[in-house]
């Protein structure tokens, strides 16, 4: 029961880091990927059928602590607790953008909103680097400021920037994908995507290696009911996220609903 | 624990939640609306009910929107703040959380993509199944929520070993009388809610003489239609739970009704059995429940009214003072919604688990300054989006069925927006 807890739990995490940290990137790379605010909305609609099916990973992530680990969730929580509660602000921030930007039709509105996805987007990426250096370095109750960890937290940043740039040259067309395509160099976008996902993969595991979990989870009775109907929907769900993949999978050449 | 950071966080929490419940209840009963309509709009082929679909779905996915990043905030925010609670119902509690966001909110969630970026890519009964998943997991994570809320208000189906509840039968967990029949009675509440603003938005609109006649007498007439039988669930279940909340929150009961002789005796009561310390829950808040009983009052008396009044298309587009009375009673379902809560987590103080752990003993240790700097980033944040997406709403429901962007044919040119004086 509780290697199939940790298993779930890294399911859910190590997704949440490769599909959510793709459209965090390409939030963070916004303004550089689009010129125009035409090219923005494009850029926009590259994530837009994604983001939301994306940040669920990380709802679930939160449930899977919280019913299955709770001893961890609340310790973890509140021991990085700066890092967590900039993390939810920058999320909030975010979405709250990518939400209303094409809800006004005004210059200044527009500009606003892409403030919003583009700073809230690099809370989110920098806060994920202070969280993932703290757990890397083995500090579970406070978030690292030594140098080495600073260090890293702005490289997980920079990783998630990267990745939406691969992501988002997988993506597009046009002059939004030639600017997305510059870091790949001979190698295809396709190439570098994967790379940058398996480097957020064993970011992940090293981060969780270092929370110990399996001796951290909820009471066998908890895990009991807990396990069987989240092991029952976890097919359906990856089905349901199969089928966005494959509705959405053509390159973006027009602007959607957002 | 210093009593303002505890306060700070309770009311931090309670902004939270009330903001997260007001989007919530009007996300639940216009997703169903919106099935609904997309149902018969699938089958028919109908335009008008296609417009329908778009025009209701737009409102309905800008105020998804706020629903689910205040619903972020709360999430997490139980972990940070209230560790304690974490910490000892953790067990029974967080299960309950957990198999929303998995069950439900995953589903949920993903469906919202799919349908709103799915408009004319996905086969029409396709896209139709897809609102439905939404609605049915809307329901789904009501539940669960309630669930969770529900053992707080009567820990059932738990016991305490060592200071940290451990289950102990779940179907009493799943089944406890806290939770039906208030899950039953906020779903009500959430018709309620999509069919008043279904209904005083069309009002609106034939006030002002709009030439989508067919449309908003059409959309005024389901609203009613839903509201009225909505009502009498809403207070079937509610009057329900006066028994209910008799038996398990005695005291609360009794604040209601100020029967001091048995507040003082049951005070008396609970001094013996749990130590020194004030167990009488605020009389102030409680009266909350008059304000929601009041607002079902008036809201019954014009629903009903309107559904006797508004037979004949004519009729409705004509009814004029009928207009004014549905368009004033808008804001009453979310008052209802809001005052039914304050009321329901008020009565349960001063415990976080009812009889087993203190809301005092519930918060996180967090330093005063931390807790401070954290409610004022959020409560400003919530109060912008609040009032930005309130002002959305109501613009996009002004604006009418024309301006709806959602699910418009790719080759379809947006509308030149209408020059009128914002504030």
């Amino acid at each position: 029961m509780n290697t199939l807890a940790v298993a779930l739990l890294g399911l859910f995490a190590l997704g949440y880091l490769v599909l959510g940290g793709a459209d965090i990137g390409v939030g963070m790379v916004l303004p550089f990927l689009g010129r125009t605010s035409r090219d923005r909305r494009l850029v926009i609609a590259a994530i837009a059928p994604f983001f939301l099916g994306n940040e669920v990973w990380l709802v679930a992530t939160a449930g899977v602590l919280a019913g299955a680990f709770p001893p961890m969730e609340s310790s973890v929580l509140h021991g990085l607790y700066p890092a967590v509660a900039a993390l939810l602000l920058g999320w909030v921030v975010r979405d709250t953008g990518l939400w209303l930007r094409g809800r006004v039709d005004a210059r200044g509105w527009r500009a606003c909103c892409d403030t919003a996805i583009t700073a809230g987007s690099w809370t989110v990426a920098l806060s994920w680097g202070a969280i993932l250096a703290s757990l890397i370095q083995g500090s579970t109750t406070q978030v690292r400021t030594t140098p080495s960890a600073i260090a890293t937290a702005l490289a997980v940043a920079g990783l998630f920037a990267v990745h939406g740039m691969a992501f988002a040259a997988v993506r597009l067309t046009g002059s939004p994908r030639h600017r997305a395509r510059r870091l790949c160099g001979s190698s295809g976008e396709a190439t570098l995507l994967a790379a940058t996902s398996a480097a957020l993969v064993v970011l992940g595991l090293l981060a969780g290696f270092g929370l110990e979990p399996a001796g951290r989870t909820a009471d066998h009775a908890s895990l009991v009911f807990l396990l069987p109907p989240v092991l029952f929907v976890t097919p359906l769900l990856l089905a349901t996220q199969g089928w966005v993949w494959w509705t959405f999978r053509h390159r973006v050449t027009t602007a959607t609903y957002l | 624990m210093d009593v303002n950071t505890l306060n700070f966080a309770r009311l931090e929490f309670a902004l939270t939640a009330g903001t997260h419940f007001l989007f919530v209840g009007l996300t639940l009963g216009l997703a169903t609306l919106v099935a609904a309509i997309q149902t018969r709009a699938t089958i028919s082929r109908s335009a008008v009910h296609e417009r329908m679909v778009r025009f209701w779905g737009q409102l309905y996915v800008i105020n998804y929107a706020v629903g689910i990043v205040t619903g972020l905030v709360m999430e997490l925010q139980l972990g940070l703040n209230w560790s304690g609670l974490e910490h000892f119902a953790g067990n029974v509690f967080g299960s309950g959380l957990a198999l929303e966001t998995i069950t439900a909110f995953f589903v949920e969630s993903t469906f919202v993509g799919l349908w709103i970026f799915g408009w004319g890519r996905l086969n029409r009964w396709a896209h139709l199944a897809v609102i439905w998943v939404v609605t049915l997991t809307a329901y789904a994570s009501a539940y669960w929520i309630m669930v969770s809320n529900g053992f707080l208000q009567h820990p059932v189906g738990a016991r305490a070993v060592d200071g940290v509840l451990r289950l102990d039968d779940a179907a009493a967990v799943l089944t406890n009388e806290s939770v039906l029949m208030a899950f039953g009675h906020v779903l009500g509440g959430g018709l309620v809610t999509g069919g008043l603003v279904m209904a005083g938005v069309s009002a609106y609109h034939l006030r002002r003489d709009t030439a989508e006649r067919e449309f908003h007498v059409r959309s005024l007439h389901l609203g009613i239609r839903v509201t009225v039988p909505a009502l009498l669930v809403t207070i079937a279940l509610g009057g329900l739970q006066f028994g209910v909340v008799g038996d398990t929150q005695p005291l609360k009961m009794k604040v209601f009704g100020h029967d001091t002789a048995e507040i003082n005796h049951l005070q008396a009561e609970a001094v013996v059995r749990f130590g020194p310390g004030n167990y009488v829950p605020s009389s102030g808040w409680g009266a909350a429940g008059y304000v929601m009983i009041g607002c079902w009052a008036v809201m019954f008396a014009v629903a009903v009214l309107a559904a006797i009044m508004l037979r004949s298309p004519e009729r409705t587009a004509r009814a004029r003072r009928l207009h004014g009375a549905v368009i004033a009673m808008v804001p009453l379902p979310f008052l209802a919604l809001v005052a039914g809560w304050v009321f329901r987590e008020t009565g349960r103080q001063p415990w976080a688990v009812y009889g087993l752990l203190r809301t005092r003993d519930a918060v996180s240790p967090i330093s005063a300054v931390a807790m401070r700097t954290q409610v004022a980033v959020f409560v400003l944040l919530f109060a912008v989006l609040l009032v930005t997406n309130s002002w959305l709403l109501a613009r996009f429901a002004r604006r009418g069925p024309d301006a709806a962007a959602l699910g418009r044919p790719a080759g379809e040119a947006a509308p030149e927006p209408v020059v009128e004086p914002t504030f």
